[in-house]
């Protein structure tokens, strides 16, 4: 029971980070971003083609957060113009629509020229024995960088003027204008800061199972389940639901079956709209 | 200092307000006056950068600022405080004060400003804004808009939604801005009020400017007095 809870928690806080990529962009902007997954692809095929090409590992995932950050700025600056233009459902509704097409040609894209390419980073070393349990090194590697990373995030929003500055956006656009801020100029910083949280994904995900070209979906679709569960916005939130639909999962997977842990993960997101429909921690409108 | 010259604005090709032009000097507390929905708020927002003009223009010491974005005007010196107040709900009150201040740090003589001015606000330092009373809310963004050190603080119905006693204590804190040498823009349908207050006004009615004097003029004008002073 100890090792599925500790898997659970190992996946549940993969889940938080692929949440708060999206939850971020969505709470700030208004814009669901469906292609995020296939941006962690593309991240991961950039650090895969660096190692092939003789980079070594730790400068090469340096380059898939650098390109992560870069395809956050091209969205912006590209497919997201027309959808800023519009506003509260026409926004949500025009960015999904984009998004998907983006996903789904990238995704085509990449079946096509590189059927058979995965990300997979090789942790050496044994098991290491946490409470009886032991767990593979990748795991444990990937979720301590994940920890550190939305700690980071959580003390940036808490602590620091920039992050207090793209909060107010969350909380009140007009009011954000009002005390000078330009909620443009936030999103984009939120869209760079979203980017590197796709690479984040997969190079933590590349250290526990290979990510190929077709993960981008299951990405995307568990970034929502996720940020549906802990509410719009919130890293906090992203964090706690993330953990709890990991250990969910996990024990799901274990005693009932893992086709069926999707289904319960689903019907976990269905029953929290329907008891908190701005989920754990989001704002009540 | 901020001179509004013919502006037609309104929301979807139908303008609410028309050929509206008005002044307010330096130094000066200007009310703008009328009734529900004639126009002051969509008067406001164009002027604050908040909604586009469809035409005219606005000059804020010597400088055209129709058409830029609201948190460009802000740092040029005019502090909106808004009728819905658009605060911070879920950030506590020192927070909300110091994003005021955005993009520089809060400065400590602002702060202290405001602090004296609502000594309640530090009391409720801690407190997330979205829990405060009305009143206290109006105070918080009248204190946050006073962090950006404004030249001319603009406030769309201070007095929306408070009690008589707290409506005058709103304008006796104004009072003390103004003799700090601030300059004042109210919109105002508690006409008495805003009278008192105010040096000079202006009655908008349907989008147009139907009036406009000092203060005791308008008091004694036997239209204003029917309408808008309940004397009859």
């Amino acid at each position: 029971m100890t090792a599925i809870i500790l898997d659970g928690i190992v996946l549940g806080l993969q889940f938080g980070l692929l949440a708060a990529g999206l939850t971020l962009v969505y709470g700030l902007g208004g814009v669901l971003n469906l292609a995020f997954g296939e941006m962690a692809v593309i991240t991961a095929m950039v650090v895969l083609f660096a190692m092939e090409a003789g980079v070594p590992a730790a400068p090469a995932v340096g380059l898939g957060l650098v390109a992560g950050g870069l395809l956050g700025l091209v969205f912006d600056l590209t497919i997201l113009r027309p959808v800023y233009r519009r506003k509260h459902e026409a926004r949500v509704l025009l960015s999904l629509l984009l998004t998907l097409g983006v996903a789904f040609m990238v995704e085509g894209l990449l079946n096509w020229r590189y059927p058979l390419k995965a990300l997979s980073l090789q942790i050496g070393g044994g098991a290491i024995e946490i409470l009886g349990v032991p767990m593979r090194r990748g795991s444990l590697l990937a979720s301590a960088i994940t920890l550190v990373a939305l700690g980071g995030l959580f003390l940036f929003f808490r602590s620091t003027a920039l992050g207090r500055a793209i909060r107010s956006v969350i909380e009140d656009e007009e009011g954000a204008q009002l005390v000078g801020i330009d909620p443009h100029l936030m999103l984009r910083l939120i869209l760079i800061l979203s980017g590197v949280l796709a690479a984040l994904v997969a190079v933590t995900r590349s250290m526990v199972t290979p990510v190929n070209v077709k993960a981008g979906f299951g990405i995307t679709v568990f970034a929502l389940i996720v940020t549906v569960v802990g509410g719009l916005g919130t890293v906090s939130g992203a964090f706690l639901a993330g953990v709890i639909l990991g250990v969910v999962s996990s024990i799901a997977a274990s005693y009932i079956g893992t086709f069926l842990s999707l289904v319960i993960l689903l019907m976990a997101a269905a029953l929290t709209i329907l008891i908190r429909p701005s989920g754990l921690l989001g704002v009540r409108e | 200092m901020l001179e509004v010259s013919r502006i037609y604005a309104g929301y979807q090709g139908n303008d609410v307000v028309h050929d509206v032009s008005f002044h307010v000097e330096e130094g000066e507390a200007v009310m703008i006056i009328g009734s529900n929905g004639a126009g002051k708020t969509t008067l406001f927002r164009t002027m604050c950068g908040l909604l586009a003009a469809s035409s005219g223009k606005v000059r804020f010491r010597g400088e055209e600022i129709a058409g830029l974005p609201a948190q460009h005007i802000v740092r040029r010196g005019i502090g909106f405080v808004p009728a819905e107040r658009h605060l911070f709900p879920r950030m506590t009150v020192q927070e909300n004060l110091s994003l005021g201040a955005y993009p520089k740090r809060p400065d400590p003589e602002t702060m202290s400003v405001v602090i004296d001015l609502f000594p309640r606000l530090a009391e409720r330092r801690r407190q997330r804004a979205g829990t405060m009373s009305g009143g206290e809310q109006q105070m918080l963004a009248v204190g946050r808009a006073l962090m950006s050190r404004p030249r001319l603080l603009v406030l769309d119905e201070p007095t929306t939604g408070l009690a008589p006693k707290l409506a005058h204590e709103a304008y006796e804190a104004l009072q003390v801005l103004r003799r700090q040498g601030l300059t004042l823009l109210v919109a105002e349908q508690q006409v008495p009020l805003a009278m008192a207050f105010c040096d000079r006004g202006y009655v908008l009615e349907n989008g147009f400017v139907r009036l406009e004097g000092s203060s005791q003029q308008l008091a004694a004008d036997p239209r204003v007095r029917t309408a808008y002073l309940g004397v009859t």
